[in-house]
């Protein structure tokens, strides 16, 4: 037990010096999934919001771009059903592009959420560098590999074709 | 000269000197351009690179709106980058290469910004999946609708088909085009045979056997015009170069956009000082880590958390932003699109046309351009005969008033003879194998280790200084102090006939920086073995001719 007492002595240290520190600040994800966050309004006036369909799974795509008063006809706010990355948010039952009301996302660049209201922000920008090493090297492409199957068996036509068909492939250059 | 020189010629009379100092000026021009290998003179480039360095955020030389001073006008005519960066990528879900969604993503929530133009510098040549590109095509729709033409690069005109999606459409079912919601710019990057500097940017992208203004105009070009009320005059006036590889020179500032100090580190206005020149230490800066362009990060634009200064209500975002050309490039580690600056920094390569696009505002569309694009050549080779002239000019004046008071004496900074013989018993000891070892041991030293340059030369300076303090008569220090001074002078003099040539040239000739360096090199001491030269080569003829005169006398 002796020979693990320096150890322990310096996790206790470790553990009074943390609970003497302030806590750290809330990152952007735990503003962004606060419980009850609610988007309140645009945060640039009458500016169209660009928003997204899809979901992290299977990628966004841009779906329209809609005034807030589409948004919210009645200038509610609205419930934030999901977070990605901290600025990307869920509206769900939303038919601002003209579809049946479904999820979109817009990003909390425009708009202003009461999560965001209720914690104080640093008003300082991140720091940011360029990337301007020069390497003598190619830059691989990190893209994921698709599992190949054995083709189904031809005696049973009734079966579904396997998952991995549906996944999207490159399309033929047009010319 | 020494007292074994040729023998000096006679004063000129007023033709002779005319002539004499229009042979010089003639020799000096053909040594400043000659360029038997194809490859540009470097004292011409690194001139003009040190005027940038040195003075590029003035405004009289280089009058880009984020000069200090610039007017509200100016802020209109700003020229902003959008920087994609891995992190954009991540907040999106995406990595790179950036995918095709992305970008229809990503220019949705540009068309928000309502920016007055917006250029895509990544080349999509890669087959994407017909949806994503539809996606893409129909956003760049949408931005045409609301009036913000949108340029995307290309490598040739002929890229453009293959963001062709048959069955995509628009709202109201209209298929959509790629040449119709895309303008196809180029982005080819040209560099100087000698170091590989991306000092010029190309009007048009075309080969020697096409039409000047039948290429792919470049992406800063085309931009330029299309913003301004005649774009076909404008269009046809800048391209209308018979090189196919002409270009504008860039003007380029050390300093960084103001902007841009809310998130690069280091200060975005730094000091290069033309002492450091003197003191034998690098004139040009190491990197440029606050970029001479306004400057966005993506990821910052996506997360307001990353860059809570914008606006809370997004204020200073569309300050920067409205109604400003927005360029859109790519930084990712290793992707390898990268420029050398002119002021030999690597930039990713965006900065190339933002630069490109500010100086054509800056010059209100007037760019400089080197002479050997332009027309007639002769007048602007011309040009720069006529300063050579007036610079060989004030040297044979000098040089006259030297030999008035003393013939045969041309260099204020040759030995005296008192001092030659009070060091000829110093060289004597040693036999002259060991003077050449000394040397050639001092002249490695010298070359190895830099430091040892500007000592060496201090400490020779000082010792001469010294020994013909000590042993000249009062006479002949007088005499030197003079001719000194009269060096002194006609360098002022000279230099004086510099600045007039540069300025005329810059701001009427609209010619980049002149060789200034070149110019001054001449006047310092080109002049001196250049006289020389055609003294000894003057009086060669004259024997000659008397020779063939004499012949054909006594026939």
């Amino acid at each position: 037990m002796r020979q693990y007492l320096p150890l322990v002595l310096c996790c206790a240290a470790v553990v009074g010096a943390r609970a003497d520190e302030p806590p750290p600040p809330a990152s952007p994800t735990q503003v962004c999934l606060s419980p009850n966050n609610h988007v309140l309004g645009p945060r640039s006036g009458d500016r169209p919001l660009p928003l997204l369909s899809g979901d992290p799974q299977h990628g966004f795509h841009s779906a329209c771009s809609a005034p807030w008063s589409t948004l919210s006809p009645k200038n509610e706010a609205l419930p934030v059903a999901e977070c990605f990355q901290g600025s990307l948010l869920r509206l769900d039952h939303v038919s601002a592009c003209g579809l049946p009301p479904g999820p979109l996302w817009v990003s909390s660049r425009w708009v202003i959420t009461s999560a965001e209201l209720s914690h104080a922000t640093s008003r300082a920008a991140t720091c940011q560098q360029l990337e301007t090493g020069s390497w003598a090297g190619t830059r691989d492409l990190n893209l994921e590999c698709i599992p190949q199957k054995k083709p189904a068996p031809k005696s049973d036509p009734a079966q579904p074709a396997p998952a991995a068909a549906a996944a999207p492939t490159p399309a033929p250059p047009h010319h | 000269m020494s007292a074994d020189a040729p023998a000096p010629a006679a004063p000129a009379r007023a033709p002779g000197a005319v002539l004499q100092s229009l042979l010089l000026a003639a020799v000096a021009l053909f040594f400043l351009n000659l360029n038997v290998m194809g490859t540009a003179s470097p004292s011409k480039r690194f001139s003009q690179d040190l005027v940038y360095a040195w003075f590029g955020d003035e405004a009289w030389l280089y009058p880009r709106p984020a000069a200090p001073g610039a007017g509200a006008r100016d802020l209109q005519r700003r020229v902003v980058v959008v920087m994609l960066n891995e992190q954009a990528l991540a907040l999106r879900g995406a990595r790179w290469p950036v995918p095709v969604q992305f970008h229809a993503q990503f220019l949705a929530e540009l068309a928000v910004l309502k920016p007055r133009g917006i250029f895509l510098d990544f080349l999509l040549l890669d087959p994407a999946p017909a949806a994503e590109t539809c996606e893409l095509l129909q956003v760049a729709q949408r931005l045409r609708t609301e009036r913000i033409p949108l340029y995307l690069a290309v490598t040739r005109a002929e890229d453009l088909a293959l963001l062709e999606s048959p069955g995509c459409q628009g709202p109201r079912g209209v298929p959509i085009r790629a040449s119709e919601v895309f303008t196809p710019v180029a982005v080819l990057r040209q560099v100087d045979n000698s170091d590989f500097v991306s000092r010029r940017y190309p009007f048009e992208q075309r080969t020697a056997a096409q039409a000047p203004g039948s290429g792919v105009v470049s992406a800063a070009v085309r931009m330029y015009c299309e913003a301004g009320a005649d774009a076909p005059a404008c269009l046809t006036r800048l391209t209308d170069y018979e090189s196919a590889d002409a270009g504008f020179e860039l003007a380029w500032s050390p300093a960084g956009d103001p902007f841009n100090q809310r998130w690069s580190h280091e200060p975005c206005a730094p000091r290069i000082s033309p002492m450091r020149a003197v003191l034998n230490e690098p004139v040009l800066p190491r990197e440029s880590p606050c970029p001479p362009v306004a400057t966005l990060f993506a990821d910052a634009l996506l997360n307001p958390e990353l860059d809570p200064a914008l606006g809370l209500d997004n204020d200073t975002l569309f300050n920067i932003t409205q109604g400003s050309f927005l360029m859109v490039g790519g930084n990712f580690r290793g992707s390898g699109d990268l420029i050398t600056t002119p002021l030999h920094t690597l930039l990713p390569g965006i900065f190339y046309h933002a630069v490109a696009l500010q100086n054509l505002l800056a010059f209100e569309g007037q760019p400089k351009v080197r002479k050997e694009f332009r027309a007639p050549k002769l007048l602007f080779y011309g040009f720069d005969l006529l300063v050579l002239w007036l610079l060989a000019a004030i040297f044979l004046w000098r040089q006259r008033l030297l030999q008035r008071s003393r013939p045969g004496y041309y260099s204020p900074f040759e030995l005296s003879t008192a001092a030659r013989a009070w060091i000829a018993p110093l060289i004597a000891r040693w036999p002259t194998p060991v003077w050449i070892v000394v040397g050639t041991v001092l002249l490695l030293l010298m070359a190895t280790f830099r430091w040892l340059q500007l000592i060496a030369v201090a400490a020779l300076v000082v010792a001469l200084v010294i020994v013909e303090l000590r042993v000249t008569p009062l006479a002949e220090r007088h005499e030197r102090l003079r001719a000194l001074t009269l060096y002194a002078l006609a360098m002022l003099l000279s230099l004086g006939v510099i600045a007039v040539a540069f300025w005329v040239g810059y701001a009427w000739l609209r010619l980049p920086p002149g060789d200034w360096l070149g110019y001054l090199s001449f006047v310092a001491f080109g002049f001196f073995v250049a006289h020389a030269a055609t003294l000894e080569f003057g009086r060669r003829i004259d024997e000659l001719h008397l020779a063939r005169s004499s012949g054909e006398g006594s026939q």
